[in-house]
């Protein structure tokens, strides 16, 4: 074992460049798959923190079923399962400041009661005493964001009363002032907050910790079994399933990064064992003749692939977990709730990206290395191994056949099968093509040589001929489609995500929003404002309207359909169905549901539904369905009928196109004053929306230059190995005359070809891909993606530019040949 | 000298070997028999292509006939499976070739060592047969030295140092004296003669050379794929 052992280590040992270039390949696709892994665990974290915020070691929460009483921890029977039990009031305020608003939470509780679940931590961190009267601890984001210091006055509109509050401390923005959405959360005492509201007593809801040893979902079980369900409502606080689908979101767009990586890595290591085999051949037959099985020699073979995998794995972890370290430093730096997102490095996370790496390494090796051991042991010792030809037409249609599957597949698949027909197509493009390249190499190098030898001369000659059937050339320019195209996918999705994400009102005309409630007179001054052109005041019910027997989230009244369906950019299910909804909305009880509320509902177009409100119930016929990404809203009534059947009194939501949406703005807020609302303009909606997706974006985009860096090392890898097997070659041109620059022109030619080819490729079939991309996700979506010819322009460059770099080491290694030594190897 | 028995160790019946060239079936070897006893020294003489060192390699189970059989001390060796067949080359069989095939990067002593770390032996076990080979072959002062910092004739005493480490019943020897210059393969030759003659060795070998087939014991030729 000892010798096999010096036997593997000097052979990587004496194969420097090459062996460096596989170890990186693997280090940086087990880096890629570490950080993809712990992206998603910390942002699960981050989340979890989030979620748990005002809970702490709580997990259970009781509230009236009915929501309108308080409730009192003298409700709670003392149950074995229940541990402490804090009683918490909740109220919303106003912070209002230069025409800015920012919603504050009001937590009111008693400190002591507080201590025992989830302590607050102040900025300082100094410890809360004397905390009474109209007190209030706020967070130092946003004391930072409105320069307020300890001591000072705060007032907040609770109620559309202004209250005055003295800053008694500033906390860090952790615990209970932790939060996943705008706004702020302000902890005030139990009883001022009582005596804000005109309360007698009780909380809005009683936080429960599980008892020691006993788990939440028994306190669960035990608490619904011993509280009535039409009085309490009891809930866990923290919904593991949503943050984890969050996370999962999240990760997606970096294990697509990994994909691509681990695709390239399996290639490098592949193509660099088959070279590796060839070179080991005289030794396999050694090993063979004096006795070793099949199985021996292609353990030793592999072995060394194991140390490959081991070391690149072993690497790749400490140098993801650096990236990670980086990356979420920026990610949380840059969300706008601006929290600390804590680095989660599970120990089955790092094992699992060492065992990928290690199996990655070992199963590229495989094929090449038990096609060796298998060879004629006299024909490996006689050196009369010859590659296996396949014959170049059953090649070309393979791969032709493979490809124009692979591109109809997902045209062909339908609903759950979509995904997995997705796949497969993705797949399949980039298998075929690896098929097709080096047919499509071998024609172009006829053509070249004619083109060239007119532009190049002979050396534009020899360079092209010098590329057909050259297995390393053909390897480069597959490693450069595999990764441009990679790049060139990535980009146009994350790009996609970014704009379907941050322009949810791409499509829709309104420039502004106010969200709060307006009368007549309010929409007639707005109406008279300097460079208002459209107006459309809109009645809003919130969880108040039931339609066959389920509540609406929110349902909304219009008098103008139509201005409605281009405010807010509505996709009708069927083309003509605009207008026959609009017409209908004129004159008869006529509703328009969005097509995720068809579907729930399970109702057609023209069917008859009963919409109920305060025991007012009244059939309408469903006019149309819609898809639109500017608004959650489920169904939408005509304004008559629903002032004449739902007594709706004042709007409660106001949209506005106008020459200068922002002077508008400044206007439509003065004109609140201090009355809640929520006013936006677009503009700030979407800087507000960009800065919390790029957050994530970000660190997306710049990992996909890892792609063409791993594309950089496997060209490098390609071009050694080209060189190590052409340099007699080489040395015999250099013995008749061919000069240094002569050599360095041919391959630089050579390489910008193989660039210029691996790109061309990269963009045909990277943009059938995308095409794929958004064919499977195309059902949940309402935009179609921007294709900008830049990006494969500028992913092309880059491509060309990563092969004329790799030619650098071989040329600088062509220059210091021994012309002897070279000419008299064997 | 030392005293051998007088059986057959190997023996091919009708051995057939065809390949196909540009399409077309050649027939290499045409139904050859012979017989080798132990202790013999046979040299197999022949032209370029005349089929001779596919014989040996078929002989010494590194290829596979088209027709016939060959057994090695009574083992049809045409049905043994992979792991078998390696035992064989292992225990039984040692090959010395035109181009030494040592492990380039090993030195003297593990390139020699080989055979036996294949077959699960340790060293250290063997210590004394290694001092005993590397008496024989005269490189026991080299022993630490790569194959780069050998001569050729030092490489093919390694070469057939480790085809002897396993005290195999055969030796094949495929050219052994092809690569070196006159004196260099005198000595080569003399050295196996040697170990023929004290050790009872049998030695199957392809030569170009008549000087080394003087070596051996009996000649035999091979011309169009069959013996003369």
């Amino acid at each position: 074992m000892k010798i096999i052992l010096k036997y593997i280590l000097v052979n990587v040992k004496e194969r420097k460049a090459r062996s460096v270039v596989m170890m990186l390949s693997i280090l940086l696709s087990s880096a890629l798959l570490f950080v993809s892994f712990c992206i998603g665990a910390s942002y699960e974290s981050a989340q979890r923190k989030m979620a748990i915020g005002m809970a702490g070691s709580a997990t259970v929460s009781v509230s009236p079923a009915d929501g309108t009483r308080p409730i009192s921890p003298d409700e709670i029977p003392d149950l074995e399962s229940t541990g402490q039990k804090v009683k918490v009031l909740k109220s919303a305020a106003l912070y209002h400041e230069k025409g800015y608003y920012e919603t504050v939470d009001l937590i009111g509780a008693e400190l002591d009661e507080l201590n025992k679940i989830n302590p607050p931590r102040l900025a300082d961190g100094g410890q809360i005493s004397d905390f009474t009267g109209r007190q209030i601890i706020l967070p130092d984001r946003f004391t930072s964001k409105y320069h307020i210091e300890k001591g000072d006055t705060v007032t907040l509109q609770v109620n559309q009363k202004p209250v005055a509050f003295t800053v008694s401390e500033i906390a860090a923005y952790d615990t209970v002032f932790l939060r996943h959405t705008r706004g702020a959360t302000a902890l005030i005492p139990y009883s001022a907050l009582m005596e804000i509201l005109g309360g007698e007593g009780g909380g809005s809801e009683i936080l429960l910790e599980p008892a020691a040893g006993i788990s939440t979902e028994e306190l669960l079980y035990d608490l619904h079994e011993n509280l009535a369900a039409e009085k309490y409502q009891v809930a866990q606080i923290v919904d593991e399933i949503q943050i984890e689908a969050g996370a999962r979101q999240k990760s997606m767009p970096f294990f697509l990064i990994s994909f691509f990586a681990l695709t390239m890595s399996v290639f490098i290591i592949y193509s660099s064992y088959k070279v590796i085999t060839l070179d080991r051949l005289p030794s396999i037959g050694t090993f063979r003749s004096i006795g070793a099985t099949e199985k021996a020699v292609t353990g030793i073979l592999l072995l060394e692939s194991v140390l490959y995998g081991s070391v690149g794995g072993l690497l790749g972890i400490p140098a993801g977990m650096f990236a990670l370290k980086l990356i979420l430093r920026g990610l949380g730096k840059s969300l706008t709730e601006g929290i600390e997102i804590p680095v989660v490095m599970p120990v089955p996370v790092i094992l699992l990206s060492f065992l990928v790496a290690l199996a990655v390494s070992i199963l590229s090796a495989w094929i090449p290395v038990r096609r060796a051991s298998r060879l004629s042991v006299k024909d490996v010792v006689m050196g009369m191994v010859e590659e296996r030809v396949v014959p170049k037409r059953f090649l070309m249609t393979a791969g032709v056949v493979l490809f124009i599957l692979s591109v109809i597949l997902p045209h062909l698949a339908e609903g759950n099968m979509l995904y997995l027909a997705g796949g497969i197509s993705i797949v399949g493009m980039i298998a075929s093509t690896i098929i097709i390249i080096p047919l499509v190499v071998d024609g172009l190098a006829a053509c070249l040589e004619q083109l060239y030898g007119l532009i190049f001369k002979n050396e534009g000659r020899i360079a092209a001929r010098n590329m057909k059937a050259n297995k390393n050339t053909v390897q480069n320019i597959t490693l450069l489609f595999i990764s441009i195209s990679a790049v060139i996918v990535i980009s146009v999705v994350g790009d996609f995500v970014s704009t379907y994400i941050t322009d949810v009102f791409r499509d829709a005309e309104l420039q502004g929003f106010a969200d709060g409630e307006v009368d007549q007179e309010f929409v007639e001054q707005v109406k008279q404002m300097n460079g208002v052109k459209t107006i459309l005041p809109l009645y809003v019910f919130k969880n108040e309207i039931k339609g066959e027997g389920d509540m609406f989230t929110r349902v909304e009244a219009t008098d103008d359909l139509e201005a409605y369906s281009a405010m807010f950019g509505l996709n009708y299910t069927a083309k003509d169905m605009e207008k026959k909804a609009a017409a209908a909305f004129e004159k008869e009880r006529t509703v328009i549901l969005s097509e995720d509320c068809l579907k729930e509902k399970g109702v057609k177009i023209d069917d008859i539904i009963t919409l109920a409100k305060d025991g007012v119930e009244k059939d309408y016929r469903v006019a149309g369905s819609f898809k639109s990404r500017a608004t959650d809203v489920e169904a939408v009534v005509p304004s008559n009928y629903a002032v004449s059947d739902f007594h709706a009194d004042s709007y409660g939501f106001l949209a506005y196109t106008a020459q200068d949406a922002d002077a508008v703005m400044v206007q439509i807020r003065d004109l609140f004053a201090d009355r809640p609302n929520w006013s936006r303009t677009v503009e700030e909606f979407n800087e507000d929306a960009l800065s919390t997706v790029s957050a994530f974006l970000k660190p997306m985009h710049s990992m996909t230059y890892f792609i063409l860096l791993l594309a950089a090392v496997g060209v490098i890898n390609n071009l050694l190995i080209n060189y190590i097997q052409k340099r007699r070659t080489i040395a015999m041109y250099k013995s008749i005359g061919l000069s240094h620059r002569q050599n360095v022109s041919i391959m630089l030619i050579e390489g910008f070809t193989s660039g210029v080819i691996g790109a061309a490729i990269a963009a045909g079939v990277s943009y059938l891909e995308i095409k794929t991309v958004f064919l499977v996700a195309g059902p949940k979506i309402t935009m179609a993606p921007e294709l900008e010819l830049s990006m494969f322009f500028a992913s092309g460059a880059m491509g060309i530019a990563v092969t004329l770099a790799g030619t650098f080491i071989p040329i600088f290694k062509s220059r210091r040949m021994k012309l002897v030594e070279e000419i008299r190897y064997e | 000298m030392k005293s051998y028995k007088t059986s057959t160790v190997i023996e091919g019946k009708d051995i057939t070997k065809n390949f196909q060239v540009g399409g077309a079936p050649v027939c290499v070897l045409k139904e050859i028999s012979l017989k080798v006893q132990r202790g013999e020294f046979v040299s197999v003489m022949g032209e370029s292509g005349s089929g001779k060192s596919t014989l040996l390699y078929i002989l010494g189970g590194l290829d596979s006939p088209t027709g016939g059989s060959v057994y090695i001390d009574g083992t049809d060796i045409s049905k043994l499976d992979d792991r078998k067949m390696s035992e064989m080359r292992r225990r039984k069989i040692g090959f010395v070739f035109q181009f030494y095939n040592l492990i380039a990067n090993l030195n003297v002593e593990e390139n020699i060592m080989l055979p036996l770390l294949l077959d699960g032996c340790k060293m250290w076990d063997y210590r004394e047969r290694l001092e005993e080979i590397l008496e024989v072959v005269g490189l026991k002062d080299r022993r630490k030295h790569t194959p780069r910092e050998l001569s050729g004739g030092q490489q093919q005493r390694v070469a057939i140092a480790r085809s002897l480490i396993g005290r195999p019943e055969i030796l094949f020897a495929d050219e052994p004296t092809g690569n070196l210059d006159s004196k260099t393969g005198a000595e080569i030759m003399g050295l196996l003669q040697d170990i023929n003659k004290n050790d009872g060795q049998t030695i199957i070998m392809v030569t170009h050379s008549p000087e080394a087939a003087k070596s051996s014991s009996r000649i035999i030729t091979v011309k169009d794929g069959a013996i003369l």
